[in-house]
């Protein structure tokens, strides 16, 4: 229940962002991302909904990478 | 250059090691990864690595689930819980409902969710029905519960709150004198919440070398890598292997909404017990919120104090890093995850789970029958 997942934001709307990866959209809410300046095509790792840190394209990518295996072994 | 996962095994392979290290991963996360990956097989045998305590669905006190089912079947309300939660037993005679899922069936308003945000949702559809939402987490999932009421939760939602904090049950662990464990394996996402600084007590108090760690193979070989060279080199300290993410104070947003929502108490695990500053409870500025405060209470003192694992099911002690898996008599014959007997086994956290998912099919003599022999 712990992991966290990279998405990508494609739009900003009050504390609602939405945001991409794997071809997926969600709505995330960013009211724990108050301190970090956050702009469309950023990355974010999301919980339950709700973007927990930034974090930079490169890692986004890495974290993928090991999700893909993850779920590739169901 | 970044180093990959074989590199790291080769790295850790060359360490002159002369002795046995075990290594408790406390993350349920940790360990999925980890029995994925098989790290255990790749690692050197003077190599151990202990399962820990990060399995928050495991440690839920069956009271709270207990009183989530009353709820659900006894009052005019929706339920909102994590789809983890529904499968997980409570200790009821055979005729009454073991889990929410069970509670569903016998007809009560019962729904998954995948975030406090589809609470909120559920809540403003439904106006003229309170909506009890049963968050069981630990920091990372109740942080969200906390940023969803300071943000503003609509008048008829109502929290059951069972939020617990990882690292009281690991000082739990090494203060009782007994570990079993010689390094730590730090939660990552709970450390990007909560901020790493958390965790150094077991490096101040306890003398125990500790490394926070990620999600992939590289992640968690460095914080191995580290922890060991801790121990050889006689030095340890607290260190962040987890760098994109894990930051010097954590989230700050998310760490104030976390204290302006709840305070800290000593709180019940099940199987465990009371551990000391282990649990979140709605401070009074949210009392409005709280379903302990407008909801009848269904559970009797004699459950808090009964409130254990489920008979022949060795949870708490697979919770504790006390015996693997395996080790549990009941582990592959009467419980499996179709038919679990216990949370471990029911949750995608709990080690029996990920142990049985991953192909881990044969008993274990014990680590146990190991020490005595
Ligand atoms: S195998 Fe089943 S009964 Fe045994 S400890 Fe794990 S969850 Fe409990």
């Amino acid at each position: 229940m712990c992991l966290g997942i990279p998405m990508q934001i494609r739009g900003i709307e009050g504390y609602v962002a939405r945001c991409e990866a794997k071809g997926i959209e969600r709505d995330v809410n960013l009211f724990m991302m108050q301190e970090e300046e956050l702009a469309v095509d950023d990355f974010v790792v999301v919980h339950v909904g709700y973007a927990i840190q930034k974090i930079t394209p490169q890692e986004a990518q890495t974290a993928w990478e090991l999700y893909d295996q993850m779920l590739a072994a169901g | 250059m970044t180093i990959s996962a074989n590199q790291w095994l080769d790295r850790i392979r060359s360490l002159p090691l002369e002795r046995t290290v075990r290594i408790m991963n406390v993350c349920g996360g940790h360990e999925r990864s980890i029995s994925m990956a098989g790290l255990r097989k790749a690692l050197p045998a003077s190599i151990e690595l202990i399962p820990g305590p990060g399995c928050p669905v495991c440690i839920c006190p069956e009271e709270d689930l207990f009183e989530a089912i009353q709820l659900a079947l006894h009052e005019d309300i929706i339920l909102v819980a994590f789809g983890d939660m529904l499968r997980v037993p409570v200790n009821v005679k055979k005729c009454d409902a073991r889990t929410l899922e069970q509670a569903k069936a016998r007809g009560a308003d019962i729904r998954p969710l995948a975030s406090p945000t589809e609470a909120v949702k559920i809540a403003r559809e439904n106006p003229e029905t309170p909506v009890i939402f049963f968050a069981a987490g630990f920091e990372t999932t109740t942080a969200p519960v906390a940023a969803m009421l300071v943000e503003g939760a609509p008048d008829n939602l109502f929290v059951l709150l069972s939020g617990r904090l990882t690292w009281p049950a690991v000082a739990m662990l090494l203060e009782s004198g007994d570990a079993g464990f010689d390094a730590l394996v730090a939660p990552g996402h709970v450390a990007t919440v909560m901020g790493p600084e958390e965790w150094q007590f077991a490096v101040d108090k306890h003398n125990i070398p500790a490394a926070i760690a990620g999600f992939t193979p590289q992640s968690l070989l460095a914080a191995m890598y580290s922890v060991i060279r801790q121990i050889i080199d006689g030095r340890c300290f607290l260190d962040n292997c987890y760098p994109e993410l894990v930051r010097e104070g954590g989230n700050p947003a998310a760490r104030r909404q976390l204290q302006q929502a709840f305070h800290v108490r000593a709180a019940n695990w099940r199987g465990i017990g009371i551990i000391p500053g282990s649990g979140y409870v709605l401070r009074t500025a949210f009392m409005q919120h709280d379903a302990r405060k407008h909801f009848p209470d269904y559970v009797e003192d004699a459950r808090k104090r009964a409130g254990e694992m489920p008979p022949g099911c060795d949870c708490a002690k697979v919770v504790l890093g006390k015996i693997y898996p395996n080790e549990c008599r009941l582990y592959g014959k009467a419980c499996v995850p179709r038919n679990p007997v216990g949370p471990c086994m029911v949750s995608d956290e709990g080690a029996c789970r990920i142990w049985w998912a991953n192909g881990m099919r044969q008993p274990s003599p014990g680590k146990e029958a190991q020490a005595n022999g």
